[in-house]
């Protein structure tokens, strides 16, 4: 057999850490649309949809930290995991090969690519930027004017890095890499599909389980 | 017609019957302070308090002087609140130049507050809403001049349009300077298109020993945030969707059938 | 006040001295503040404290607390010296010509007659004619005329030597004296605003006489924007002072002394004879105005037969005092049964708080008519409420006072009239009821009235006859009305029945009644004159002759016959408030007989000389007015130092009376009011607590680093009397002062709190000495010795 075993699943996100993932991305999703409601007037419509400006104002930040919560939870999960090593570096460097699918041209990754590994990282950095910002903007009374000004500012340029780079995430987990969702929804993945994406993960688990 | 409100610096004698009729005309409930090493009532506006007198003991060349003056929202042409706002209806400029507060369209963000650049709205503890004087619209409204304006016993304070309080105020600086105030002067800062409070300062280059910002404009970040920003981000939004769809259009999904890997340790048991 | 509040804005001088218009009369400062801007007069604040008026101030000068007269004496220095003074109006206006007796001099701080503690006041009198006038030298040149002896007794106040007592610079002083003296102009007027800050001292009386020395000298009295205008600091305090006190009867009728055995006696002692031939001496009329106030008192009980009541009036012994500190004393010593106390508050009011608490604690019964439970209602548990201020006070278990606090309506809930500082009786209505069992004094007044004639009719007693012969004729007897009572103040004609139509109406046979002659003109036959709200100026002056009513006559400048000269020519065409047509004086009501020719009499028709007192000899320690140390005082007196102190300052003896040295107590306590509050009363309404919620110390920068106290910290201040505690307020508003060559420092404290109300605070008369006025018993509030000691 020259094609690996289709009846075989590989395990790749445990309960806990499709719950979290979820959780996450729940709570992202509510704070993105409180947030983009209070962004712009031209979107206060949502506001309206969602209970109003003045319930919005107020459940926007309790949701953020309970994102910023799980996030933490997340990261202390799998930040090991996301080192870039000397294979990434150079998966970094050829970013466009992965683009227009020539994985010939790209290292091997492991559990995770160098992108996801990227996508990790900036997600992390924007979440604590706005964590921050966000607790300055929801205290006007207790806060310093000067880092109320910078948390103006701040808060929505960290909401539009961290919104588009979800929605390069959402993206290449649904139409971009078919099956991919089927690792976060039931928690794992068929050979073939690691063997492609993730062939030196793919490579060790082969290895542990004597396949 | 704008209406504005003249402050005679120069007849202030901290007598705070300003601050009284304002608590009383809009029903503030009286709230006893601790002290705080000064004549002020509060170090600073409140919720409840709106219009405070500043006291400033300031020395200069040997000669000690205490400068009162009037301290409350502005009315800004160019609204540092009204920019920050994230709620319609919530901060409304009148025809007359009033910069009004609607509370029930209010979210109680706090933007106002980070917004003026005159560090002027405060948040209510409770009911988490900005609050800042009205220039007692519902007076306004019907031909009466604010509460502050009516209780003040030295016409330091005068009511009335726009224009004609800023000929009066020319006047008076003209007068002042007759009497060897080179220096002053009204206050009536341009970096937000003027404002419909006015002020005759005998040292008008100094605002800020009266507790006045030198040169106020609506913060740079808040500008940042309302313009350039808001472009940005639609762009990248845009950008980033159309940006997959194209890229799924041209390139379609990844299929190991088509896009094998040649160096893959292929399962050959 | 001379003048009024409106007046003020026709000054082009206004020396603020002894007084916080800004703070203390934010309304009427308006007129202060018009002459500012509209006549570009110039504002001269004189002042221990750096206040809010000075800081609208042209120039401001910081003086110790208590040396005012030095200053003032140094203006009247500067003035003859420089020649700075109106010598026309001086010569017609005032006694400068007059001569005084040989042997009259100062020296060693005395003036002459100083014996044993008393003076003999033989030399201080006009040398008389054959005829009873006083002899006078029109050229002011003869050695013993009041003009030399002014100049002689002045001229030690030199401004190094001003410099020197009040701790100023020399430069300071020539600077104000040169502003001040602008007034000197016959053209120019200058007023002079003067409160608490001057009465609150052992020579207050003596003071104010300086004060009007100085606008005599300036020709300021009896012009627009000129006069010596006290502010009064209650709504109605000029009405009751109008109205009578311990010595006087309305109208300032004397009271009558024991040897005064009939009317005829009280009237011989008490009605002035004229001092020249030219002087109208108006209060020749004392017997019309005596006799009318017993016939508003007694009605048909009066008659000529009983001297119309004199017996049943209250007669005082020759010589004793009934003042405040006397009786609180006689209180102290055990010597009271009881004390009716209305709108007063004598523990937070009097000077040396735990004196007044255990002099109350001696009472068998108290009775307090007040809008609030104030300290004095609440004495017997200073105690339970305030043990670390006042650990004198007895336990509420050891006081056998029985208090009853009757609740009483306040101002807004009756009618009646206010007199204000401009002798206006502004008529006005009640706003609202009284709350609750709150009760109108009137009514108050008027039921334990009836209740004691009750117990005199039934039980009898000693001396019934004042009380049953009392006139109390109106038409509910239980409940009189204000506006009945008021008619009865205007007087009426008994043989007409109609309402008077002013003083000049009075008869002394008993066929008129008047229950104050100087009100009479305020509720004619033509309606209650103090309702008018007219808003006419026919001067020109902001006189608003229209406006309610001012006594005396509707006059609103008094003495207003000396702003002309003698032909009658205003001094100032631009601002006459009188102008003789030939046939009669037209303008403000002339302080003069209406159609009497200017060079028929002289111009202060009130004065039995015709003429002002520049040489004042009814005054107690002197003539003129003298600079003495406050009863403590951080320096010795650099003038004569073996007489410090007023030599007849007033003090008492008992075992709670103490002083203090500089040894221990080495700074200058000033106690003053804040725009905030009003007295005692406005810590139990909100919005004033709101504005100021506490009490705090007042501390110059300086002796605040010498301490290491910083803003805010907790401080304590001490004197002889008690102590209090309070967070400093670190101000540079409060300048070091040099004095005899030693640094002195003054500590602010602001009064206002106490142990009941909304907002609480330390009493600051815990700290103020039992130390008078000779001349009107007024306490020594400002001006006394402190320690502080930083303890936060």
């Amino acid at each position: 057999m020259t094609n690996p075993n289709p009846e075989i699943r590989i395990p790749r996100f445990d309960a806990y850490e499709r719950v979290m993932h979820w959780m996450a991305a729940l709570s992202f999703f509510y704070a993105t649309l409180t947030g983009l409601a209070l962004w712009s007037p031209k979107l206060y419509w949502m506001a309206t949809m969602m209970g109003g400006g003045y319930h919005i104002r107020g459940s926007h930040p309790w949701v953020g930290v309970g994102f910023a919560v799980v996030m933490g939870v997340m990261a202390r999960r799998w930040a090991n995991g996301m080192r870039l090593d000397a294979d990434d570096r150079i998966w970094l460097t050829r970013m466009h090969k992965y683009a227009t699918h020539d994985h010939a041209a790209l290292p091997p990754s492991g559990r995770f690519n160098a992108g996801q590994k990227m996508l990790f990282w900036a997600q992390l950095a924007t979440t604590l930027a706005l964590f921050v910002s966000g607790f300055v903007l929801w205290f006007p009374e207790w806060m310093p004017r000067s880092l109320r000004l910078l948390s103006i500012a701040a808060h929505p340029l960290a909401a539009i890095g961290s919104i588009t780079s979800i929605l390069v995430h959402v993206y290449m987990g649904t139409a971009a890499v078919p099956h991919s969702m089927r690792a976060m929804l039931r928690g794992y993945v068929l050979p073939e599909w690691a063997r492609f994406h993730h062939p030196k993960w793919y490579k060790a688990w082969r290895a542990s389980h004597h396949v | 017609m704008i209406v504005a409100k003249l402050i005679d610096t120069t007849l202030c004698i901290g007598c705070k019957a300003c601050e009284v009729a304002c608590q009383e005309w809009n029903d503030q409930e009286y709230t006893m302070g601790t002290f705080d090493g000064s004549y002020q009532t509060k170090p600073e506006l409140e919720a409840n308090f709106w219009n405070l007198i500043k006291f400033n003991e300031v020395e200069k060349d040997g000669a000690t002087s205490w400068l009162m003056s009037k301290y409350q929202c502005m009315h800004c042409a160019d609204a540092g609140c009204l920019a920050a706002c994230p709620a319609p209806g919530a901060i409304v400029p009148l025809a007359n130049g009033t910069i009004d507060f609607v509370h029930e369209n209010c979210i109680g963000c706090g933007y106002c507050i980070t917004g003026c650049p005159f560090d002027v709205p405060r948040l209510n503890a409770t009911t988490k809403k900005a609050y800042k004087c009205t220039l007692c619209s519902d007076r306004t409204a019907v031909g009466l001049e604010p509460a502050c304006i009516k209780t003040c016993p030295t016409n330091c304070l005068t009511f009335g349009e726009r224009d004609e309080l800023l000929r009066m105020a020319e006047t008076r600086t003209g007068e002042l300077k007759a009497d060897g105030f080179a220096d002053a002067g009204i206050y009536n800062p341009q970096g937000v298109g003027g404002t419909n409070v006015l002020y005759v300062l005998k040292h008008a280059s100094e605002p800020e020993q009266y507790g006045l910002p030198k040169d106020p404009v609506i913060p740079w970040t808040v500008s940042l945030w309302k313009g350039p920003m808001k472009w940005m981000g639609t762009l990248m939004f845009w950008g980033t969707v159309l940006g997959a769809f194209f890229h799924f259009v041209i390139y379609g999904p990844q299929d190991p059938e088509k896009h094998g890997h040649p160096e893959e340790p292929s399962d050959k048991s | 006040m001379t003048n009024g509040w409106t007046d003020v804005a026709n000054a082009d001088v206004v020396l603020v001295m002894g007084g916080n218009p800004a703070e203390n009369h934010p309304v009427g400062f308006r007129f202060v503040l018009e002459a500012k801007r509209l006549r570009k007069a110039k504002i001269v604040c004189i002042d221990p404290r750096f206040t809010r008026t000075a800081a609208v101030s042209d120039l401001y000068v910081p003086i110790r607390s208590g040396t005012d007269i030095a200053f003032l004496g140094g203006l009247i220095h500067y003035a003859v010296s420089n020649n700075k003074y109106q010598r026309k109006y001086v010569e017609l206006n005032t006694n400068a010509s007059f001569l005084i007796a040989e042997g009259f001099g100062f020296s060693e701080g005395h003036f002459s007659g100083w014996k044993d503690g008393k003076y003999d006041k033989a030399t201080w009198q006009y040398e008389l004619d054959g005829q009873g006038y006083a002899k006078v030298d029109p050229t002011l040149e003869h050695p013993r005329c009041v003009f030399q002896l002014m100049k002689t007794h002045y001229s030690r106040y030199t401004p190094e030597v001003v410099a020197n007592i009040c701790g100023c610079t020399a430069e300071e002083f020539v600077k104000a004296a040169e502003m001040i003296t602008i007034a000197a102009a016959a053209d120019k007027s200058g007023t002079v605003l003067y409160a608490l800050g001057w009465t609150h001292h052992s020579f207050a009386v003596q003071l104010i006489h300086a004060a009007a020395m100085v606008q005599l000298l300036m020709g300021n009295i009896g012009m627009p924007g000129g006069g010596v205008n006290a502010q009064r600091g209650h709504a109605n305090i000029q009405g009751s002072t109008d109205m009578g006190a311990w010595n006087t009867l309305p109208g300032y009728l004397k009271i009558p002394r024991a040897n005064h055995e009939n009317l005829a006696d009280y009237l011989k002692a008490n009605t002035p004879k004229a001092l020249r031939p030219n002087s109208l001496n108006y209060l020749g009329n004392t017997p019309k105005f005596m006799t009318s106030l017993l016939k508003a008192y007694y009605g048909p009980h009066a008659t000529k037969a009983n001297d119309f009541g004199y017996d049943w009036l209250p007669k005082v012994e020759e010589g004793a005092d009934h003042s405040w500190g006397t009786f609180f004393d006689q209180m102290h010593a055990g010597k009271m049964d009881g004390l009716i106390s209305f709108g007063m508050n004598p523990v937070a009011n009097g000077p040396n708080t735990p004196k007044m608490i255990r002099a109350l604690s001696n009472l068998k019964w108290l009775i307090v008519a007040e809008n609030f439970e104030t300290e004095t209602a609440a004495f017997w548990r200073a105690k339970e409420l305030a043990d670390k201020e006042y650990p004198q006070s007895l336990k509420a278990d050891d006081i056998q006072t029985e208090v009853f606090l009757l609740p009483a309506a306040c101002f807004a809930e009756k009618d009646g009239a206010f007199v204000n500082s401009s002798r206006w009786l502004q008529w006005k209505e009640a706003a609202v009821d009284p709350p609750g069992d709150a009760r109108r004094d009137q009514d108050i007044i008027s039921d334990l009235f009836h209740a004691v004639q009750d117990l005199y009719a039934k039980e009898g007693g000693a001396r019934p006859e004042p009380l049953m012969n009392m006139q109390w004729n109106y038409a509910k007897p239980q409940r009189p009305l204000l506006g009945e009572v008021a008619r009865e103040v205007n007087g009426v004609d008994l043989e007409t029945g109609k309402q008077l139509n002013g003083f000049g109406e009075l008869k002394d046979d008993g066929s008129t009644a008047c229950g104050n002659w100087i009100y009479s003109g305020s509720w004619t036959e033509a309606g209650n004159q103090m309702s008018r709200r007219g808003q006419g100026d026919p001067t020109g002056l902001g006189l608003y002759p229209q406006w309610a009513w001012s006594w005396p006559a509707n006059r609103r400048i008094l003495y207003n016959r000396a702003s002309t000269d003698s032909a009658g020519k205003p001094w100032d065409e631009t601002r006459a408030p009188l102008r003789w047509n030939g046939k009669r004086w037209t303008g403000d009501t002339p302080d003069y007989k209406a159609d009497a020719p200017p060079e028929t009499m002289a111009p202060f028709i009130m004065l039995p000389e015709g003429v002002a007192r520049l040489f004042a000899p009814d005054l107690v320690e002197g003539p003129f007015p003298e600079h003495y140390e406050p009863a403590e005082s951080p320096v010795d007196n650099s003038l004569h130092p073996t007489v410090n102190a007023n030599p007849l300052l007033r003090t008492y003896n008992s075992d709670m009376d103490h002083f203090g040295t500089a040894k221990d107590f080495p700074f200058v306590a000033i106690t003053y009011r804040l725009t905030e509050h009003f007295h005692y009363w406005t810590k139990h309404t909100s919005s004033s607590s709101e504005l100021q919620s506490n009490f705090f110390v007042e501390i110059p920068e300086e002796l605040a680093k010498e301490k290491g106290i910083a803003n805010k910290t907790l401080v304590r201040v001490s004197s002889a009397r008690g102590k209090i505690e309070g967070p400093a307020l670190v101000t540079k508003r409060l300048r070091t002062l040099k004095v005899s060559g030693k640094k002195v420092y003054q500590i602010g404290l602001p009064i206002h709190w106490g142990f009941v109300g909304k907002v609480h605070g330390p009493l600051i008369n815990n700290l103020t000495p039992s130390a008078y006025d000779p001349n009107c018993g007024t306490p020594e509030y400002k001006g006394f010795l402190v320690n502080v000691e930083k303890i936060g």
